[in-house]
C-alpha cells in the first residue's frame, strides 16, 4: 500500500504539465552558466558554477518545493478530490507521508537535474568531473526534504499557504542568509549551502552575491547542517502527520 | 448499523445539523431535504470526514472520523462533481481500488467488475474530463462499490442522469438492498425518492423532521386540502361541473382565464371523479398540476403540524 501510494503520487507529480516549466528553467540555468564568462570575465569555472547554481538551482529548489508541497494536501482540498483519499482505509499519516516523500523526491530530482545542467553549461562534456557536483546533489536532496516538510506544515495550517510559502522562498531565503550576525542560521538555504560546501566566491559584493546568499560569511559546518535539516524535517513531518490525522479537511466552501 | 445520537454540527455561527438522532439499518433509506437542509453534512459525519460538534455518530459501533476500519465497510459517492480529470475512468477506479487495499490483480479485476455493473466498461478508457454528467455519476458509483461495502452512502446520485439512467440506477440500488446492504441515498426531489423507497429521513433546516414510511406521511398530507390546478378551454363549464363534487373545498378562476384553482380533500378521489366527469361530459382538460405535490408542501405540512 505504502509503495503504491508513493509511486502513484510520483507519477502524478511528474505529469508533463507540471514538469515542463521546471525543465525549461533547468535548461535556462544551463544557458546562463554557459553565458556566464561573457557576463563576468574574471570568473573561473568554479566561480561560474557556484554562482549560477547558488542563484538558480538552490533558490529555485525552495520555489519548486513550495509548489509541490502544496500539491500534497492543499491542492486536493482546493480541487475537492480530497474526499476520495480520506474515505479510503488508508491511515491519514501514511497517506500524507507517502505523498510527501513522492513530492520531495521529485523536487530533489528536479534540483539534481538543474545542478547537472548548470555543470554541463560550465564544464561541457566534463560535467560529471565537476568536483562540487557530488556534494551539491546531497545538499539538494537534504534541502528538498527539509523545505518540503516546512511547506507541508504551512500548507496544513494556513488557508492561503501559497503566498506565505512564496514569500518565504523568495523573501526570507534571500534576505536572511545575507543578514549580519548569526541571523543567517535561521535560513534553510544557509544550511543547504553549508552541506554543498562551496568555496568562497571571487565575486565582489553586489546583486549577484546577494542573490547567491554569499554576502555574510557562514561558519556553519556541513555536519551541523546535516543534523539541523534532518531534525527539522523529522519534527515538522511529525507535526504535520499529527495535525492531518486530527483535523478535518473538507473543501472550504463546503465547510462554511 | 449507523447511529446518530443527538448529533449537531455547527459551521461557525451557522448550524448544519441540529440535534439529530436516528438509526439506519439494512435496506434502502432516503435522506430527503431541500438544498441546505443538512443532508451532505449528515453524510460527511457518517463517512467520518467531519466530526459532530455535539452528540455522537457511530457506524458499526465505531466512531467514523479518520477510522480505516469503518472505511473498509462503507462506500461513499459524494455529491461533488470533481475528479482527477486527467485520468481515464478506468484508471480512476483502479487507483481508488488500490487505495481500498486491493493488490494489482485484484484491483484490476474488481475495477472491471464494477465498471461493468455501472455500464461504463466500454467507455472507461476516455479521460474523465470528456465525460457527460451521467457518466461521471456512474464512475462515482463504481468507486463507491469497489470493495463490496456493507454500507453505501450516495449523496444526490441521480443528478444529471437521464430517465433511462435513473431507472437503471434505482434498479441497481434495489438489487443491492435486496442483498442486505445498507443504502442511504440523499435527494431533494420527492418523486425521485418515492420511486426508490418508502423508508425515509426527512431533514429540514438541519433538523430531523420525520422518519419512517413515506406513504404514511403522504396519507397524512392527503387528509388536508390539496391545491390543484386544472387547465381547460371551458373553465366556466368545468367550474359548474366540479363545484358539486363532495371533496371540493374551494374553487376559483386562475388569472388569465383558462384554468381553475381548487382546494380538495382526498386528492386521489378527486382525480378519479375528474376523469369520469371529463369523459362523461366531454370536458377538455389541457393540463393538471398540483403545487402541493412537492417537497416544499411536505415540509410546510410537517412544520405547521
Amino acid at each position: 500500500m505504502g509503495a503504491y501510494l508513493y509511486f502513484s503520487s510520483v507519477l502524478e507529480f511528474v505529469r508533463a504539465k507540471r514538469l515542463i516549466p521546471w525543465l525549461l528553467l533547468a535548461v535556462a540555468g544551463m544557458g546562463l552558466a554557459a553565458a556566464w564568462p561573457y557576463l563576468n570575465r574574471q570568473a573561473d569555472r568554479t566561480d561560474q558554477y557556484t554562482t549560477v547554481s547558488a542563484m538558480l538551482v538552490f533558490h529555485v529548489l525552495a520555489l519548486a518545493s513550495a509548489i509541490y508541497s502544496l500539491s500534497i494536501v492543499s491542492q486536493e482540498v482546493e480541487q475537492k478530490t480530497i474526499v476520495y483519499l480520506l474515505t479510503r482505509p488508508v491511515p491519514r499519516w501514511k497517506l500524507l507521508l507517502a505523498r510527501y516523500f513522492a513530492s520531495a523526491s521529485v523536487v530533489a530530482l528536479l534540483g539534481i537535474l538543474g545542478a547537472v545542467l548548470v555543470s554541463v553549461g560550465v564544464y561541457k562534456g566534463g560535467a560529471f568531473a565537476n568536483p562540487l557536483l557530488g556534494k551539491d546533489i546531497v545538499a539538494l536532496i537534504f534541502g528538498a526534504f527539509a523545505y518540503g516538510a516546512l511547506f507541508l506544515l504551512v500548507s496544513l495550517l494556513l488557508n492561503r499557504a501559497m503566498i506565505i510559502c512564496l514569500l518565504f522562498a523568495f523573501g526570507w531565503e534571500t534576505i536572511v542568509p545575507n543578514m549580519p550576525g548569526e541571523m543567517y542560521r535561521l535560513s534553510v538555504y544557509t544550511h543547504v549551502m553549508a552541506i554543498a560546501d562551496h568555496p568562497s566566491s571571487q565575486t565582489t559584493p553586489g546583486p549577484v552575491s546577494i542573490a547567491s546568499g554569499s554576502l555574510t560569511a557562514s561558519t556553519l559546518t556541513p555536519g551541523a547542517a546535516y543534523v539541523t535539516l534532518l531534525v527539522l524535517a523529522v519534527v515538522l513531518l511529525a507535526m504535520s502527520a499529527a495535525w492531518f490525522t486530527h483535523f478535518e479537511y473538507v473543501p472550504r466552501e463546503d465547510a462554511e | 448499523m449507523i447511529v446518530l445520537d443527538r448529533a449537531s454540527r455547527w459551521y461557525g455561527q451557522v448550524i448544519g445539523l441540529n440535534d439529530v438522532s436516528a438509526e439506519i439499518g439494512p435496506g434502502l433509506t432516503a435522506l430527503l431535504g431541500m438544498n441546505g437542509a443538512g443532508k451532505s453534512t449528515m453524510l460527511r459525519m457518517i463517512t467520518g470526514q467531519i466530526r459532530p460538534t455535539t452528540g455522537n455518530v457511530t457506524v458499526f459501533g465505531m466512531e467514523p472520523f479518520a477510522n480505516a476500519d469503518v472505511y473498509r465497510r462503507i462506500g461513499y459517492c459524494p455529491e461533488i462533481d470533481n475528479f482527477y480529470e486527467h485520468m481515464t475512468g478506468r484508471r480512476f477506479v483502479y487507483h481508488l481500488a488500490r487505495l481500498a487495499e486491493f493488490g494489482h490483480e485484484d484491483a484490476r479485476r474488481r475495477t472491471e467488475e464494477v465498471l461493468h455493473t455501472v455500464g461504463m466498461a466500454d467507455r472507461a478508457d476516455r479521460k474523465i474530463a470528456g465525460y457527460s454528467k451521467g457518466m461521471r455519476q456512474r464512475i462515482k458509483l463504481a468507486q463507491a462499490m469497489l470493495h463490496n461495502p456493507d454500507v453505501i452512502l450516495l449523496d444526490e446520485p441521480l443528478n444529471g442522469l437521464d430517465p433511462v439512467g435513473r431507472h437503471e440506477y434505482i434498479q441497481m440500488l434495489h438489487q443491492l438492498a435486496l442483498h442486505g446492504k445498507t443504502i442511504l441515498v440523499s435527494s431533494h426531489i420527492l418523486y425521485e425518492v418515492e420511486q426508490m423507497t418508502s423508508a425515509l429521513l426527512l431533514l429540514h433546516r438541519g433538523r430531523l423532521l420525520a422518519t419512517g414510511d413515506l406513504r404514511v406521511i403522504r396519507s397524512f398530507i392527503d387528509k388536508h386540502p390539496h391545491k390543484i390546478r386544472v387547465e381547460t378551454t371551458e373553465p366556466r363549464r368545468a367550474a359548474a361541473l366540479l363545484a358539486g363534487l363532495p371533496n371540493v373545498v374551494s374553487l376559483s378562476f386562475a388569472p388569465g382565464g383558462e384554468a381553475l384553482q381548487l382546494e380538495v380533500n382526498g386528492p386521489n378521489e378527486f382525480y378519479d371523479s375528474l376523469m369520469s366527469i371529463s369523459l362523461a361530459e366531454s370536458l377538455p382538460i389541457r393540463g393538471l398540476s398540483s403545487p402541493d405535490n412537492n417537497l416544499e408542501s411536505v415540509f410546510k405540512y410537517l412544520v405547521e403540524k
